[in-house]
């Protein structure tokens, strides 16, 4: 037998391919496989960065590298996002709320609830799941796709440990910062488009009666959660690129939608947790 | 001693390696041929742990290291560097703290002795003189020169070298080639050299391994591969669009 006679009789380790009943199982069981692997593979970049994070030394030069990245870079992106989202939701709710009450003097109190307990922190972190975790997954990719991530491997340097950790510091600081400042602007154009559309004084805006501790504790809780997730699914998304720039845009797809389910699934589970426990 | 023993290896529904088997003796200048994507990187990459096998053993100077730990691998990795086909020199980094950083991860010397010891290296492929400048100054056979550099820091006992000429100028290669025949002949240094240039398969390679569809077709000396009549191999090395070999 030749060498390329040979060669054709290589046995496959590739598992038999389902027939039948076997076809809807598959069919049926795949997604969840799917999930399964993609929350297992998250829960390890997270473990392992948490881990070295504690257990290893910081490089500080690039967590402030990737904070002014994070944050700075930021600023305007999500001011004017949410300085034009405070001047909708206030219209919007002004005029419905004039409609149906008549009475304005709690518009402020409202909004400013609202702002910490869902907008603030969650439209922040979904524009930072965009403009910051896509950077992080294409960045990271583009390092797997040419080898750099295996270079720093054949170094003696964990990829996590070397790229994750000061993207993870950096994010979680500058979510807590980016959603206080969204709030402050939001609720400063809010204040603005109810003076100029229903004529609402902004000291009668500016009311912090309805806002309590648990409205704070949330909103600490939620930027902390949400500047955890979208660094690691990013981190874990550009880890997992493979290919050319197929794969890195691949990887930025992944993470912004993956980000942007996490984030909304968080919102709902603290926001559960908050009416159960911290609002009633 | 490096044998490769029954590897298997898939990407999803894609089979890359079918039962390879391979032995690298000590010393030897060995060349893996073959077409794009026939697997010759994936097969070299096992060897340091960068992808491990679905199935088959990885043997090296008598250990079985297929189920090290990455951790485990690090000791691996400082007597076996890998020269990567991208160069993949930090951008943020000169070229001195480049071909500085395994030894400062691998070893606990200060900064500036690792600094001499890098510039030894560098001096090794005449890039002693832009130490101070940064790998985007330079074009792809210099960056692939430094790149040389650094994986010889550690002075391994293997080293793998991904199509280390693919990219360079002809004079860069010979100095390339050269070097790899000094490593052999001086330090005893074995050396697995994935690559398509037929000047230093037939120039300085020990022995050549072709792989194709998952599985070597040939393995011998390069003077077995101006002799064989396997058609697939012979259209490989003449380089004919038209014959057996799916392209």
């Amino acid at each position: 037998m030749s060498a390329t006679e040979e060669q054709t009789s290589g046995a496959s380790l590739a598992p038999p391919e389902p027939a039948g009943f076997g076809v809807v199982l598959a069919s049926v069981g795949e997604p969840f496989l799917f999930v399964g692997r993609e929350l297992a593979a998250m829960a390890h970049v997270l473990w392992l960065t948490v881990f070295y994070a504690f257990r290893r030394p910081v490089r500080w030069s690039e967590v402030w590298r990737q904070a002014f990245e994070i944050g700075n870079r930021s600023l305007v992106f999500i001011a004017v996002v949410l300085g034009f989202l405070g001047m909708i939701l206030i219209y919007q709710s002004g005029f419905q709320a004039q409609r149906i009450v008549g009475d304005l003097q709690l518009l402020g109190a409202l909004y400013l609830q609202m702002l910490f307990r869902e907008f603030g922190p969650t439209i922040t972190a979904l524009m930072l799941a965009t403009r910051v975790g896509t950077g992080i997954a294409a960045e990271i990719g583009s390092m797997v796709v040419t080898e750099q991530v295996d270079a720093l491997r054949m170094n003696n340097a964990d990829p996590v440990h070397y790229l994750v950790v000061p993207r993870f510091i950096a994010s979680v600081l500058m979510t807590l910062v980016l959603s206080t400042l969204a709030i402050v602007v939001s609720f400063i154009s809010g204040m603005w488009t109810a003076k100029m559309m229903f004529g609402v004084n902004p000291g009668t805006f500016y009311n912090t009666s309805f806002i309590i501790w648990g409205d704070l504790i949330i909103f600490g809780m939620k930027s902390l959660a949400y500047g955890i997730a979208v660094p690691i699914i990013a981190a874990e998304a550009g880890l997992s690129a493979f290919g050319g720039s197929e794969g890195v845009g691949w990887a930025t797809t992944k993470s912004v939608v993956n980000a942007s389910l996490a984030i909304t699934f968080l919102d709902f589970l603290l926001s559960g947790f908050g009416y159960v426990f911290l609002f009633s | 001693m490096i044998e490769f023993i029954d590897i298997y290896k898939a990407f999803g529904p894609k089979e890359v390696l079918k039962g390879v088997n391979l032995e690298v003796q000590k010393g030897e200048i060995m060349f893996i041929i073959g077409q794009s994507g026939a697997g010759k990187s994936v097969l070299v990459k096992h060897l340091v742990g960068l992808l491990r096998p679905d199935k088959g053993r990885v043997i090296l100077d008598g250990e079985d290291i297929t189920d090290l730990s990455e951790r485990a691998f690090y000791r691996i990795r400082k007597k076996c560097s890998y020269v990567f086909q991208n160069s993949t020199l930090f951008d943020s980094m000169t070229l001195l703290d480049n071909v500085a950083l395994p030894i400062r991860k691998h070893q606990h010397v200060t900064q500036r002795r690792a600094r001499e010891l890098a510039m030894e290296k560098l001096a090794l492929v005449g890039m002693q003189g832009e130490a101070s400048r940064y790998p985007a100054d330079f074009g792809d056979g210099m960056r692939k020169k430094v790149a040389i550099a650094r994986a010889l820091t550690l002075n391994p006992e293997f080293v793998i070298f991904d199509e280390p000429t693919t990219g360079i100028d002809p004079i860069s290669a010979n100095i390339v080639d050269r070097l790899i025949t000094d490593l052999s002949e001086r330090l005893g240094v074995t050396s697995i050299v994935v690559s398509h240039d037929l000047r230093s398969i037939f120039g300085v390679a020990d022995r050549v391994a072709m792989l194709y569809k998952g599985q070597f077709v040939l393995d011998g000396p390069p003077s077995a591969y101006r002799t064989t009549d396997d058609p697939i191999v012979q259209q490989f090395i003449n380089g004919r669009p038209e014959g057996p070999m799916e392209v």
